[in-house]
């Protein structure tokens, strides 16, 4: 029997806009195919040993959340969190994990914030929030084109860069995605895989949730041959019906 | 030196917690465990030291902490005493401290002497040492979210722990509850107890299936001569005789009720008083006792009581109800996680059978951002399903409502999606038996909606308002 240890990085200070949809939906669909999943919270002063974990979630927080978790992890989590994305660990970054994942953030009044730096990218501060509903399409889904749309809702106003190596999540079809400008939308390095997207990403989106769990099962017991299929026609409904909302 | 140096940090932690306060209020958020963590982290006896500071009231249990707080404001209003008091969703260590700080003067002197804290179970254990409260009141003992503390015995450990740390603290406590009375068994607390009286909670409910139906002391199962719901009524163990303590504050009579109030006697020591809550819900009388309690320890009389009791209204705003072919359909507004919470743990106290229909929409007085429905415990509904003939979902974003309830634990073939709404109040008639409830639980436009609907199809005039 397969085993998952989900990590949630600062549930209660980086807990925005239905983030813990994501621990639920990566839980659930483990849970209906009887894969064992154990969600362990980890925040302020806890011990964050990234080996212990197979997916690592980060949410977003408000600005001022974002700067009181910073001392946290100056104290040895940033450097751990480098080495789990280094190393290859499944990583979900979103919003304001997204941002803090990066180099730094640039406020739109020109103080530079220093952040984690585990991704080559970096934010700066817009004077107007990026809001609403969101689809964007990813190559890397398996399926129809359909089943490459991925949607959500984003609610930012920093406008973030991709660096060097480190590939969007996806192509903007509907919405402002990472920056409004350059038509991309999230990040995706290794294994660690960033959206802007919230509105609870994974639960509408089960082509992208079982990608992360597959990633996650192969790292951990490389004779992994895939998931077993589910009845998605909820999450189908969900899904399609927002598609169908904004692209017709 | 170690005095002085202990003080800086007092200060320190006070100064930056303040800031901290302050300074979430200038980006709009009201500052509610962050400012304290921040002190307990610079100074982490700080409870002890803010508790000689205050007169404090605690307020724990699983069930109707926030009414029973509410109640309890309304008392101390009357009384004319300044005090301080926690959002509901503060009720943690650092949520307390914060609410205690944010009621003293940067040089440490306290702005108000009293303070009301709603506390969660497994906080109190840590936080009532350290307060040492003037008054504990012990709402219940159900069955909450089953993931949050595991076995209701810990949750009930938890709070007598937090009472062994403070044996001068008054206790108001459910008589009616076997292991909330048992934390005022063998205690050197002085004790008051509320209940109702033998048979006086009209509706028979001794089938009910219970929490607690064994002893606590010794596992004999527990004989009732009268029960109210769950496992609350008159009990009384055959094995080793602990039974339902003495009521001092006691509901002896039920005058009348309906579904959003009810009339009720009680009675208090050396006096009787009758009042009309504004409040849905038979359980909500234990709240009510619970605060009477409260105002009878701070000395108002009986016209007080009174006042406080008539003038509290529904946390959760109004719920409209009306009855058709005889069934009834109670429609309750939800529109945030917190609102939302609040509804379904009301649910989770009903006894009857029901239909849920949720109607979701994402224009813009509902609010276009949907994902707040993952914030809320619908997990809820999964726990009480046995209880619910049918799931029904409506609205705009019905989709997005039925894959969170499925996500909630909720069968995907138990759940039905109708974006007709004149079918929607069809299918949830047909749905349940005669006497039994629909609770409809629309987002903002969505209640517009229906209620219009209503008032077509069963020529509502007045009633929703
Ligand atoms: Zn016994």
């Amino acid at each position: 029997m397969y085993e998952l240890t989900i990590c949630h990085l600062y549930p209660d200070l980086m807990n925005l806009y239905g983030d813990r949809g994501n621990i639920i939906a990566l839980s659930r669909r483990c849970h209906w195919r009887d894969i064992d999943v154990k969600v362990v919270k980890v925040s302020i002063n806890d011990e964050f040993q990234y080996e212990d974990y197979d997916i690592i979630f980060l949410g977003g927080g408000q600005d001022y959340e974002q700067s009181i978790i910073k001392d946290d992890l100056a104290k040895g989590k940033a450097q751990r969190i480098i080495e789990a994305v280094e190393a290859g660990k499944v990583f979900l970054g979103i919003c304001g994990g997204f941002q803090l994942l990066g180099k730094y953030y640039k406020t739109h009044t020109g103080s530079e914030i220093e952040c984690i730096g585990a991704l080559d990218i970096w934010t700066h501060g817009g004077e107007t929030r990026l809001i609403g509903n969101l689809v964007f399409s990813c190559d890397f889904l398996k399926g129809d084109e359909n089943q490459k749309l991925v949607v959500g809702f984003e609610n930012h106003s920093g406008k973030t860069y991709l660096g060097e190596g480190v590939k969007p999540l996806g192509k903007v079809v509907k919405g402002f995605g990472n920056n409004g400008e350059d038509g991309f939308e999230g990040a995706i390095y290794k294994n660690t895989y960033c959206s802007y997207s919230h509105g609870s990403l994974l639960p509408k989106n089960p082509a992208l949730t079982d990608h992360l769990i597959t990633l996650a099962l192969l790292n951990k017991y490389p004779d992994f041959t895939g998931l077993s299929p589910l009845d998605d026609n909820f999450e189908k409904l969900a899904h399609d019906s927002m598609v169908k909302k904004l692209l017709s | 030196m170690e005095n002085f140096i202990r003080k800086i940090r007092f200060s320190t932690a006070i100064i930056l917690s303040k800031l901290a306060l302050y300074g979430l209020r200038l980006i709009g958020r009201g500052g509610t465990s962050l400012p304290g963590k921040i002190a307990l982290k610079i100074y982490p006896e700080m409870l002890s030291a803010l508790s000689g500071k205050f007169r404090i009231i605690m307020i724990t249990g699983t069930n109707g902490k926030t009414t029973t707080s509410r109640i309890a404001a309304g008392m101390l209003d009357r009384t004319g005493m300044k005090y301080i008091s926690n959002k509901s969703g503060a009720n943690l260590a650092s949520g307390l401290t914060t609410t205690l700080i944010s009621a003293i003067s940067l040089t440490g002197k306290p702005m108000v002497r009293t303070a009301l804290l709603e506390t969660d179970e497994a906080a109190f254990a840590r936080t009532a040492p350290k307060l040492k409260p003037e008054i504990v009141i012990v709402t219940n003992f159900f069955r909450d979210q089953l993931d949050r503390y595991g076995e209701l015995y810990t949750t009930l450990d938890k709070v007598r722990e937090g009472i062994q740390g403070t044996p001068e603290s008054t206790l108001i406590l459910n008589a009616d509850d076997s292991l909330c009375a048992s934390l005022g068994q063998n205690v050197p607390n002085p004790v008051v107890y509320f209940g109702f009286a033998q048979n006086a909670y009209p509706e028979d409910n001794t089938e009910i299936s219970s929490d607690a139906p064994f002893c606590i002391y010794c596992s004999a199962r527990y004989d009732y001569s009268d029960k109210t719901f769950g496992h609350l009524g008159h009990f009384s163990c055959p094995s080793c005789g602990y039974k339902r303590p003495e009521a001092q504050i006691e509901c002896t009579e039920v005058l009348g009720y309906d579904s959003l109030t009810s009339t009720i006697e009680i009675k208090i020591p050396n006096g009787k008083l009758s009042a009309k809550l504004a409040l849905p819900g038979l359980y909500n009388i234990y709240n009510a006792l619970a605060g009477t309690a409260l105002g009878h320890q701070f000395g108002l009389s009986e016209e007080d009581l009174v006042y406080v009791l008539e003038g509290f209204e529904c946390g959760f705003g109004r719920m409209e109800s009306v009855k058709v072919m005889n069934r009834e359909i109670k429609m309750i507004l939800v529109k945030n996680p917190t609102g939302f919470n609040q509804v379904l743990r009301y649910l989770l106290t009903q006894t009857n059978h029901c239909c849920v229909a949720l109607a979701l929409n994402d224009k813009l007085a509902d609010g276009t951002d949907i994902s707040w429905i993952w914030d809320a415990d619908l997990e809820i509904l999964a726990f009480m399903q046995e209880k619910i003939r049918s799931f029904l979902v409506s609205g705009i974003r019905a989709e997005d409502m039925a894959l969170r309830l499925k996500y909630a634990g909720i069968p995907e073939k138990r759940i039905k999606i109708e974006h007709d709404e004149n079918k929607l109040i069809d299918e949830a008639i047909q749905s349940v038996k005669e006497n039994e409830t629909i609770y409809l639980l629309p987002t903002y436009t969505a209640m517009l909606d229906i209620r219009k609907i209503m008032k077509e199809r069963y020529r509502l005039k007045d009633f929703w308002k």
